[in-house]
């Protein structure tokens, strides 16, 4: 075993709607925050229904961590009776949380990491845009329009180049998020190319076609991906997804953090 | 725990015998929410369980079913995994040497398409240091051959029975379905081809729709609803085999609590297995074993046995 998972009733010190529907928790879990990796995630449901419905805790991507204050960061949506039901704990209430799990983004030493986001596909990726700070590295961060751009700011607290883009223009680069990617491995020289690699979390449309446009460049592309989850630990196997070879990866334990040519993209 | 009010209470004895399988506590996991006993070593004691029954093995490793696999539904779990596993020789090589070296009671569920696939199965089990018991699975509702057809004609659960208890030295337990008209002939069947106990229930199959893409949500379309929704309709049936039978009774569906696991346990069960609550939490099946001994502590219950309501 990598890092101790810790299974815990974990104190909420902060629930804020952020958007309409869109909620950052933050909880005190130190040993969460300070064993965690970007790209691993939590299972985490409130701490006060008595174990029966919502039955199953929701895997949540971690967010943000704070080690000094042993904070740990979730940024989710509204989707379901899970999410609702998290989306009314109140500070000061408890949450079980069982974590850190899965493989999280591997980043090589001697590469340059650009980040590619779409939507809430941002929750993963500012951990990692904090864990790359000082380092040369790129961010794309995208949505539909301006009003949906979420963590703009904490995104530019880390220091890293950001690029932004809206499908209807009303913010940053009128586009998607995989256009300004295309332009920008476009221009790199093969030499540049294979020192770059693509990190990415949204939506499964746009993680395909990040994938595609990687793979005829020759770019090193890992993936986050979602699915529903029941025990996220490996014991189930519920959260199959198709493998390239055939067989199927488990999201919990093979990922969420994939390298997108282990997969078979539908 | 402090609330031992009176100087003569004392720790009950929580050793149950399954036949001549001796536990040292009735609270097992159940198979299919454990894995291995290695995916859990961070998180549970294995040592404090009283056994756990493994991931079922087919003698072919399988690959499982498309996904979705899972779905959540109001207190309850559906899923059709498939019965992905590493298969019997993979077991045996990578997976078994943890538990043996662990010292983990082990219950090997296995699974297969013919009497003659359960009867290979037994023989390479058989004899193997490190495996307690087998459970056989005739009642997985998500393959589409095999498994469930023999566990719902008495005569098919006979057979595999004798099959199993003639392949092998090992206790075994047949873990019955509840996708029968009447479980008590499934269980008298067993009992009379030499199954030292029965487990039960395994997931009722059920089946949900996406509305909104106006098709079935599991990618295999039906699927095995486990949880609390499942636990009233598991008791009864425990109730009414622990008075059919008089091998023991292992009570399995929806144990969340030590309340729950209880009531089982007071329906006539030796033991019970403990399954969507590790998924859940698993913390779950320790404090569900301090739960039980508390309540006999406060209670004054000296045995297991003794937990049992009468006729």
């Amino acid at each position: 075993m990598e890092n101790k998972r810790i299974n815990k009733q974990a104190k909420i010190v902060g629930n804020v709607e952020i958007r309409p529907g869109i909620f950052v928790m933050t909880i005190l879990c130190p040993e969460i925050s300070t064993s965690s990796s970007a790209g691993q995630f939590c299972m985490i449901r409130p701490g006060n229904i008595q174990g029966l419905d919502p039955l199953l805790r929701r895997p949540l991507s971690i967010h943000f961590t704070d080690q000094e204050k042993g904070h740990v960061q979730f940024l989710y949506r509204v989707v379901g009776r899970g999410t609702r039901a998290l989306s009314r704990q109140l500070e000061g209430e408890f949450v079980e949380v069982l974590g850190p799990l899965g493989r999280g983004f591997q980043v090589e030493e001697d590469e340059i990491p650009i980040l590619v986001g779409g939507g809430l596909g941002v929750a993963p990726l500012l951990f990692l845009a904090r864990q790359l700070m000082g380092r040369r590295a790129i961010a794309i961060l995208g949505a539909i329009t301006k009003s949906q751009l979420l963590r703009l700011e904490p995104f530019r607290e880390t220091g890293l180049e950001i690029l932004v883009s809206t499908e209807d223009g009303s913010f940053g680069n009128q586009g998607l998020v995989t256009e300004v990617l295309d332009r920008l491995v476009s221009r790199l020289e093969d030499e540049a190319k294979a020192n770059v690699a693509i990190f990415s979390c949204g939506p499964y449309p746009m993680l395909r076609a990040v994938y595609h446009l990687c793979s005829a460049h020759g770019v090193r592309c890992e993936v986050s991906l979602e699915t529903t989850m029941a025990c996220g630990s490996g014991l189930c196997l519920g959260c199959a997804v198709k493998a390239k070879d055939g067989g199927y990866l488990h999201v919990c334990k093979d990922g969420p953090c994939f390298r997108a040519e282990e997969l078979a993209w539908e | 725990m402090t609330n031992h009010t009176e100087k003569e209470k004392k720790e009950p004895d929580l050793q149950i015998k399954l036949g001549r399988l001796i536990l040292q506590n009735p609270v097992l996991l159940a198979s299919g929410t454990c894995g291995y006993g290695k995916e859990l070593e961070d998180l549970i004691d294995l040592k404090k369980i009283g056994a756990i029954v493994v991931k079922g093995i087919s003698l072919e490793p399988r690959k499982g079913n498309p996904p979705p696999r899972i779905h959540e539904t109001p207190c309850g779990l559906l899923n059709a995994i498939g019965l992905e596993n590493v298969g019997l020789e993979a077991f045996k090589s990578q997976k078994l040497p943890w538990l043996r070296e662990h010292k983990i009671k082990t219950i090997v569920n296995i699974l297969g398409n013919s009497v003659t696939e359960y009867q290979k199965m037994a023989e390479g089990l058989s004899g193997l240091e490190g495996v307690d018991a087998i459970e056989v699975n005739i009642s997985c509702p998500n393959v589409k051959e095999g498994g469930v057809a023999f566990g719902t004609d008495p005569r098919a659960a006979n057979e595999v029975t004798r099959a199993v208890k003639k392949a092998c030295d090992l206790p075994v337990i047949v873990k019955l379905s509840p996708n029968v008209t009447d479980i008590c002939e499934i269980a008298r069947a067993v009992e009379d081809a030499g199954a030292d106990g029965v487990s039960l229930i395994n997931t009722i199959l059920g089946m949900a729709i996406d509305i909104e893409r106006r098709r079935p949500v599991l990618g295999n379309v039906f699927g095995g609803l486990s949880g609390p929704a499942i636990r009233p309709v598991a008791v009864r049936m425990v109730w009414q085999v622990a008075r059919t039978v008089r091998i023991p009774v292992i009570g399995i569906g929806g144990i969340s609590n030590f309340r729950d696991a209880l009531e089982f346990l007071m329906a006539g069960a030796s033991a019970v297995q403990v399954g969507t609550a590790t998924l859940v939490d698993p913390g779950a099946p320790e404090e569900i074993l301090t739960g039980i001994v508390d309540f006999m502590v406060r209670n004054n219950y000296s045995s297991i046995g003794e937990l049992k309501i009468g006729d």
